[in-house]
């Protein structure tokens, strides 16, 4: 029997704009088996991303539920959410989403320090999974000395350095050429072969659709198809 | 903790002139406060000082009731007894006696009502600065001799000066009249206008004789080794005067009893000195609080990626007050080695307001002013401005718990 | 045009503006407040001295102020009085006075006062005294030959009242001691406890006579109904009075510690305005500065349209002076209201009575308006306002289409 490792019963959720409400999603039912490596379609408006969001627990739903590894993602508190987030889930974003301040190791380490692992693990760690990205002469470099495929690999390697459960992608390869968008997809592929990290994006990309395992087309805020 | 810092560090560099201008701010507010708080307090121990040291001393001892009426004849009779009192105690460093009559003054074309103190020379040398501001002739040497030193204003009024002779009027202790000719051996220039224009100096012995003392005194005289020292001696020395068997209680008055205008005047002084840097404290405070709210606001994105990192709010509040402290902190370097400098400068060299000599010698302080250095004006400034801009930057920093990860990252 | 767009840029982000208008106003509200304070407290001291006994402008002999002794007395009041005759402006009120120092003395006590004779009716249009006699009587005429006014803190000291005799000793005319018995009839209260063990009050025929001065004074007071003509009306007295005989002074020569100390606290007060500008002046530069690099877009935008340096230092000078000039009409409205609110009842510094005293502070200060101070300390905010957003300005006059672009 697979095992899931998210599971969303009849979510929905209504955005206030102004006087007009949105539906962003009417009801979306959604099991996430463990080891995926899933692609969340649709056009612009359909509800991929307010799904992610949901799921990563950044964001609350009108109704339904969503479980992440069995906890109840609605019935948590700000900081367990926090924890939940820190501990069993990565993000990667459309514009990177670095820390300006920090160079490409220290933003790596980040994650760490906040789980609490010790000076010199942290940055064995780092430099480890830095140098499986791609990115083994640019430890200290800062996000704006980085172009923007290398800061989405730094983002990659935040992602998955804390061992995470599932890691949430949303867009990923929008912001890059698609020789870049195509490595990095390549790379985020051997994470989840290799590590058996969890991956769900969310995607306009024909080429990350076609790489994905499973895809769930979504429209209008409804599961439209769902494609292994 | 050290990646908190090393981010809040770099943030602040990451917009150097706003940070700057933030920084100068502070800065200028613990200067100013450095100095006037040092100018202020110094002005105050000078003022003190000044004022006690020439005559009043930090504690009196006096019969009761001689103290409203200046009667001649509510005594201190056994001024021996007194003595063996103060000696006794560790809380009074010296001290001398006085005795006290109103009299007529007469030179040869003048005559001035005049307060005539009899005091012991050597005694008085020890616990006022009378005789160091003799500036014209000397100071009363000892003994029944018929010397007189009186102040310039006193002077110029009777037209006299040193070797000059006066005659002196008065009723003594028993009602009988005081007369005698006196000589002027010395001038003297306290800068308190009062003392200068109507008191005149004779010995003790010479007081004893022409008023009919009989040893007895108005006043014992004691200063203290400090400030802090004077309430502490007055009621131990209360206390053993009280055992005393003499005709007439006698009270111990101190300092502040004496000249109650004294402290309440660097009161109104200090406490209208505090209402000015409150209210420029509080213009800075608004001065610098857009500062701490665009570092909110034009971060939001940033903060919501570090919420969805699973940063709690609790820990994005304390970076973004860390922030604030380095950039106060920072300020606060500045401004109180600026101040301390400034400060230290003009400790040294003192200040000198032109034509208000006679303005500072009417509030009891001398022509050149010293703000002096302390642990107390350095910290205490700042430390209020450290509070006020700490409370400034709590707004926004509070603020940045109400947001919501996803929506913060879709923020402009 | 410019002050439309101007207007509206400043409220492009309302909360920044509001911040940086509250440190304006505070400021403002600030200067304008405790310069009131302060204004009421200078016209306080100076009426206080005016009504005790200086009038507006006084007349004695050459040598009497800096040696107020009987010898030196005005010999020929009808000379003067003549003078006064032709150069007063209608509604200006005179005394003669007798003024001296002498000795109180009473069965058990004794101190140095001065006194005065008086002419009752005349001075009490000029100084305090027609109205502080709280208990028993005012001099009642000129022929009141033995009653003496004392104040109450002398009479406390003295352990006197109404009724009881008290001797006063001076020297007279001829240089002998003179003493006379006068009977208390009036005990008066003052501002300050110093006036009330200072100054006892006599007839001037009374004084005269004691003194052996004839028909000799110290001193003629003058009150004029408008305190602003004084240095007019002093340079035509001098005119007429010789000056080897006759000194003409007007009330600042009169009080030099008070016009001294008022000059002390005016220079303090201009300090002060500075200080709490430069303390607004950082966070104006800072917010203007703010607004301007949010915005190098736009100003890349509009330069590339062609607008020229000089008139984007103009717009951004503009934002700053509307956001001044808010925060000065603000800060004037609220000052004034202060103002106005607590003239009612006044600041009480009674707690504080004897270290006023010494400060010769009025016990109680009701702010006033002075319309130079105000007017003084809106020009520096103005003025200074517009300087420190010039830094602003010229940065954003400097910013190139190119950079705007790279600026994410």
């Amino acid at each position: 029997m697979v095992m899931n490792i998210v599971e969303t019963r009849n979510v929905k959720k209504v955005y206030n704009q102004g006087k007009v409400q949105v539906e962003a999603l009417r009801g979306v039912s959604l099991e996430i088996e463990k080891g995926a490596f899933i692609a969340l379609a649709g056009p612009s408006g359909s509800g991929k991303t307010t799904l992610l969001n949901i799921i990563g627990g950044l964001d609350g739903m009108d109704e339904g539920s969503v479980s992440v590894e069995d906890n109840d993602i609605g019935a948590m508190s700000q900081s367990d959410l926090a924890r939940l987030r820190l501990n069993r889930i990565g993000f990667i974003f459309q514009a990177y989403n670095l820390v300006p301040v920090l160079s490409a190791e220290e933003n790596v380490e980040f994650i760490m320090l906040l789980q609490g692992i010790p000076g010199a693990e942290r940055r064995d760690r780092a430099r480890t999974i830095l140098d499986e990205v791609g990115l083994e002469n640019m430890y200290n470099r800062r996000p704006a000395e980085l172009s923007g495929g290398q800061q989405q690999r730094v983002a990659v390697a935040r992602a998955i350095v804390s061992n995470p459960a599932i890691v949430l992608a949303d867009e990923p390869t929008a912001n890059l050429d698609s020789a870049t968008g195509e490595s990095l997809l390549g790379l985020m592929r051997r994470m989840n072969e290799d590590k058996q990290v969890t991956f769900v994006f969310s995607t306009h990309d024909k080429m990350v659709m076609d790489q994905a395992r499973r895809l769930v087309y979504l429209k209008d805020g409804r599961i439209e198809d769902d494609m292994a | 903790m050290g990646i908190d810092l090393k981010i809040a560090w770099r943030n602040i560099w990451r917009n150097r002139r706003r940070s700057i201008l933030t920084i100068l701010a502070i800065a200028f507010a613990c200067l100013l406060l450095v100095f006037m708080l040092s100018f202020q307090l110094g002005s105050y121990a000078d003022m003190i000082r000044f004022s006690l040291r020439i005559h009043t001393g930090h504690l009196q001892i006096k019969a009761d009731g001689y103290q409203k009426d200046k009667d001649i004849r509510k005594v201190v009779s056994d001024p021996g007894a007194v003595a063996e009192i103060l000696q006794a105690q560790p809380g009074v460093a010296d001290y001398t006696f006085r005795a006290n009559a109103f009299s007529l003054l007469s030179s040869h074309d003048r005559t001035y009502g005049v307060m005539v103190s009899g005091i012991d020379p050597q005694r008085e040398a020890r616990v006022t600065t009378i005789k160091h501001v003799i500036r014209q002739g000397a100071y009363l040497s000892g003994g029944d001799n018929n010397e007189a030193i009186i102040g310039n204003l006193l002077a110029e009024n009777l037209k006299v000066g040193a070797g000059d002779e006066m005659v002196l009027l008065g009723q003594a202790r028993d009602g009988s009249v005081a007369a005698s000719m006196l000589t002027v051996t010395g001038i003297f220039s306290s800068g308190q206008t009062d003392m200068d224009r109507s008191v005149a100096l004779i010995t003790l012995d010479t007081f004893d004789r022409l008023y009919f003392m009989r040893g007895a005194v108005h006043e014992v005289v004691a200063v203290c080794p400090a400030l802090g020292d004077v309430k502490p001696a007055q009621a131990a020395v209360q206390k053993a005067l009280d055992g005393l068997k003499t005709r007439r209680h006698l009270r111990v008055w101190n300092w502040q009893e004496l000249i109650p205008g004294l402290l309440q005047g660097i009161k109104i002084d200090f406490f209208s000195g505090i209402i000015f840097y409150m209210i420029m404290v509080i213009v800075v405070a608004f001065s610098i609080l857009n500062t701490f709210l665009m570092a909110v606001f034009e971060r939001t994105r940033e903060f919501g990626v570090l919420l969805a990192l699973g940063v709690t709010h609790g820990r994005l509040t304390r970076l973004l007050l860390l922030e604030s402290s380095f950039l106060c902190a920072v300020g606060m370097v500045a401004g109180i080695t600026g101040g301390a400098l400034i400060t230290l400068y003009f400790q040294q060299n003192g200040i000198h307001i032109s034509g208000a000599s006679e303005i500072l010698k009417s509030y009891g302080l001398p022509e050149v002013l010293r703000p002096r250095l302390s642990w107390v004006t350095i910290i205490s400034g700042p430390a209020v401005v450290f509070a006020v801009t700490f409370l400034t930057a709590l707004y926004p920093a509070l603020r940045a718990r109400k947001l919501k990860p996803a929506a913060a990252m879709h923020a402009a | 045009m410019y002050r439309q767009l101007a207007w509206r840029n400043i409220w492009r982000n309302p909360k920044r503006t509001a911040v940086i208008l509250t440190a304006v106003v505070i400021g403002v509200w600030s200067m304008i407040f405790l310069g009131g304070v302060m204004a009421g407290m200078y016209d306080a001291m100076i009426e206080n001295q005016l009504s005790a006994l200086t009038g507006h402008i006084q007349i004695h002999h050459p040598d009497y102020r800096n040696d107020p002794v009987v010898e030196y007395s005005i010999n020929d009041p009808a000379i003067v009085a003549n003078a006064l005759q032709r150069v007063l402006p209608p509604g200006a009120v005179r005394a003669d006075r007798v003024r001296v120092s002498a000795i109180a003395q009473n069965a058990r006590h004794s101190a140095g006062i001065t006194m005065v004779g008086i002419q009752p009716e005349k001075e009490a249009e000029i100084s305090f005294i027609g109205q502080a006699v709280t208990e028993g009587r005012f001099i009642k005429n000129e022929q009141d030959d033995y009653g003496i006014v004392i104040g109450r803190a002398l009479a406390e000291d003295f352990e006197t009242k109404i009724g009881k005799k008290l001797i006063l000793m001076s020297q007279g005319a001829d240089g002998e001691i003179q003493s006379r018995a006068f009977r208390i009839v009036g005990i008066y209260q003052a501002q300050m406890q110093a006036t009330e063990k200072a100054y006892v009050f006599v007839s001037l025929p009374a004084a005269q006579d004691m003194l052996k001065m004839g028909n000799a004074i110290s001193e003629v007071a003058v009150l004029l109904p408008d305190r602003g003509a004084t240095g007019q009306v002093v340079s035509a007295l001098r005119e007429r009075l010789p000056q080897n005989r006759y000194e003409v002074a007007g009330f600042r020569e009169l009080m030099p510690l008070i016009t001294a100390q008022v000059e002390l606290w005016d220079t303090f007060m201009i300090l002060w305005y500075v200080v709490i500008f430069v303390a607004m002046g950082f966070g104006i530069t800072n917010t203007i500065l703010m607004a301007v690099m949010e915005r190098i877009r736009e100003f890349g935008l509009v330069k590339s349209l062609g607008m020229r340096p000089r008139q984007i230092v103009a717009l951004v000078l503009m934002e700053g002076s509307l956001l001044l000039a808010l925060g000065i009409l603000i800060g004037n409205l609220t000052g004034f209201a202060s103002i106005w609110a607590l003239a009612q009842r006044g600041i009480d510094l009674s707690v504080f009575a004897a270290g006023a005293e010494r400060f010769s502070i009025p016990r109680i200060i009701y702010p006033t308006i002075h319309m130079s101070d105000v007017i003084r300390a809106n020009l520096v905010v103005l003025v200074l306002g517009i300087l420190v957003s010039l830094y602003p300005a010229i940065r954003a006059a400097r910013i190139t289409p190119v950079e705007a672009l790279t600026k994410t």
